[in-house]
């Protein structure tokens, strides 16, 4: 084996690399920016909070926000509530998403028209629909709970979860199917014992971006909820305007509420094109 | 989609097994499948646009008692309000300015990012973070980050330009805006940049190599070759992020209030605000009707133009 000398950059070359890299690191720096006085701030003492030039790292770091967020504000009722309404949510969309993407794969149940109907729902303002459903679960005694919440957002997160896996179905090839068939199986049985199994990679990433999106919802669960089915994200109106210093507590509770979902997406970065595009694009 | 093959191997299964109810259910297999989903989906989107339909047109407000046909006064009232027009005015122009800005961000960062080098996997998770926070969580960290006398950016700014900056950037019109938009890119240049990026990386290498072959210069290759092949992959983009963008209200919410005064109130908002801070519901509704006629429109033009694009 020869070892060739690296050839020198041209001038140009150099320059594009720069450019790159500066590109780059900008970005970097705005990403990293605000999340970073957030954490931090969620670990200062008060006495910090204000000081010129800024503290960029406590000397005394503490955890009495945290404390204060979960149990003084209720962001520990607010957690279970998100979990609880994001799995639930997340279940029942995966499962009925799947049944529909499968049908719609495999058969073309309803020809384009039903297909672009579920998509269309994608892009329904919610400010559109929430008033009658809001109207809707006050007569219905959905109003403030969870099985209300949950239905809701089985409901947004649908579109999602089809198009999703309606993608990943159309791409496996039918022939194991066939020969289940041809076994006996039933075609749920076929579905259930052939199909699902086969597409779990899709399922699985799907339903992660559909607890990504719940666990980061807010519109709905404002209008929906109160004192009672409360999720995380709306706590974050109690530090509207600020009165009285609660920088810390803010802070505490954002990143307990970001720290769940980015951990999530770096799981499905391999799937995010799909996911961003409801499976219209493969990355 | 469906073979003839399978048709015929589905009834002649179904010949062999026993019990009415499997029979039947594999008959209607399809169907039934789709049933759970559609029935929410109608559920939750048709009757509320029916009943919301009806609302338009009678008086539906927790101030005044009764639902009297009105015609069409809750849509006037609408048109009638100023601060409509202004919100609808204002989401235009966010809109279009902070696609605008997340395309052309997301597409320099999408080239700076499509050759390999060592750490690119690193720097690909960090670059995504921002697509997996709540919006609330966005509006309410840059709110910290650039309030005074809380936040740190006056200060950064300051060093940056070597002189006091003292700027108010949630409360004064027009750093109020910018603060808005730099949220909103900050959450959504990501997106744009990871699809452009899987855009990018699907050109296929040799029309570059031929390119280079002869000698044609970056930017032409950038115009010629480039462009065209990604113009789909941008056109869907854009779509998608222009369709969620005019409904922009969780950053509004935390990072503005709508404020100062009703200067950064956007159609949500301004919906919001008629429907749930004052009750006046069918008012509220009325607009969300014209805003969905408006919407549906521009749907209807960008999705055209999609199908045609993938056709092509």
């Amino acid at each position: 084996m020869t070892v060739r000398p690296r050839p020198r950059k041209s001038p140009r070359r150099l320059r594009a690399g720069f450019a790159r890299w500066l590109v780059i690191g900008f970005f970097v720096v705005f990403v990293f920016a605000p999340l970073y006085w957030v954490i931090i701030t969620s670990i200062k003492p008060s006495s910090d909070y204000l000081t010129v030039p800024p503290v960029w790292f406590p000397a005394r770091p503490t955890l009495v926000h945290y404390t204060a967020a979960l149990f003084s504000y209720r962001g520990l009722q607010g957690l279970i509530n998100s979990l609880i309404i994001a799995s639930a949510s997340t279940i029942l969309s995966t499962v009925m998403g799947a049944m529909m993407a499968y049908s719609l794969a495999r058969f073309n149940t309803g020809g384009q028209h039903l297909a672009f109907w579920v998509l269309s729902q994608r892009f329904l303002p919610p400010v559109a629909i929430v008033l009658p459903i809001f109207l809707l679960f006050r007569s219905w005694g959905l109003y403030d709970t969870h099985v209300g919440l949950i239905i809701a957002y089985t409901f947004m997160t649908l579109p999602l979860s089809v198009w999703m896996m309606y993608a990943y179905f159309r791409q496996m090839p039918k022939s194991l199917e066939e020969a289940a068939l041809v076994d006996g199986l039933s075609r749920w049985q076929a579905f259930r014992m052939v199909a699902a199994p086969l597409a779990a990679p899709g399922v699985a990433a799907a339903a992660v971006f559909v607890f990504i999106a719940v666990w980061t919802e807010f519109f709905f669960a404002l209008i929906l909820t109160s004192r009672y089915a409360f999720t995380l994200p709306t706590i974050f109106r109690a530090f509207l305007g600020f009165q009285g210093m609660q920088y810390g507590e803010a802070c505490a509770l954002a990143t307990v509420s970001l720290a769940p979902s980015i951990v999530l997406g770096m799981l499905v970065q391999r799937h995010l094109v799909r996911g961003l595009t409801l499976g219209a694009l493969r990355g | 989609m469906d073979q003839p093959a399978t048709v015929s191997d589905r009834s002649s299964i179904s010949r062999y097994r026993a019990g009415a109810v499997s029979a039947w259910a594999d008959r209607h297999f399809k169907w039934l499948m789709v049933a759970p989903a559609a029935l929410l989906m109608l559920a939750l989107s048709v009757y509320p646009l029916l009943f919301s339909l009806w609302v338009n047109f009678v008086n539906y407000d927790f101030q005044i008692p009764g639902h009297d046909f009105v015609g069409l006064q809750n849509f006037a009232q609408v048109i009638a309000d100023p601060l409509a027009w202004s919100s609808l005015g204002l989401t235009i122009v966010l809109s279009v300015v902070v696609v605008a800005f997340e395309f052309v961000l997301g597409l320099g960062l999408a080239l700076a990012m499509v050759k390999m080098f060592r750490g690119r996997g690193i720097v690909m998770s960090i670059l995504i973070i921002p697509l997996f926070i709540s919006p609330v969580i966005v509006g309410q960290s840059w709110a910290l980050f650039l309030q005074r006398p809380f936040g740190p950016a006056d200060f950064l700014l300051s060093v940056l330009l070597g002189r006091p900056i003292a700027i108010s950037w949630i409360g004064e019109t027009p750093w109020v805006y910018i603060a808005i938009v730099v949220a909103d890119v900050w959450q959504w240049t990501p997106f744009m940049f990871v699809i452009l990026l899987a855009g990018l990386a699907a050109i296929p290498p040799h029309l570059y190599e031929a390119a280079e072959l002869d000698g044609v210069s970056a930017v032409r290759t950038f115009l010629y070759i480039t462009l065209p092949q990604l113009a789909p992959i941008i056109l869907l983009a854009i779509t998608f992020r222009l369709l969620d963008a005019v409904r922009l209200f969780d950053v509004i919410f935390m990072l503005t209030g709508g404020g100062p005064g009703t200067a950064t109130y956007t159609v949500s908002f301004y919906l919001y605000q008629i429907g749930f801070q004052q009750f006046h519901l069918s008012m509220a509704t009325a607009g969300s009707w014209l805003f969905l006629i408006l919407l549906s429109m521009v749907i209807t033009v960008l999705v055209r133009r999609l199908l045609r694009a993938e056709a092509a």
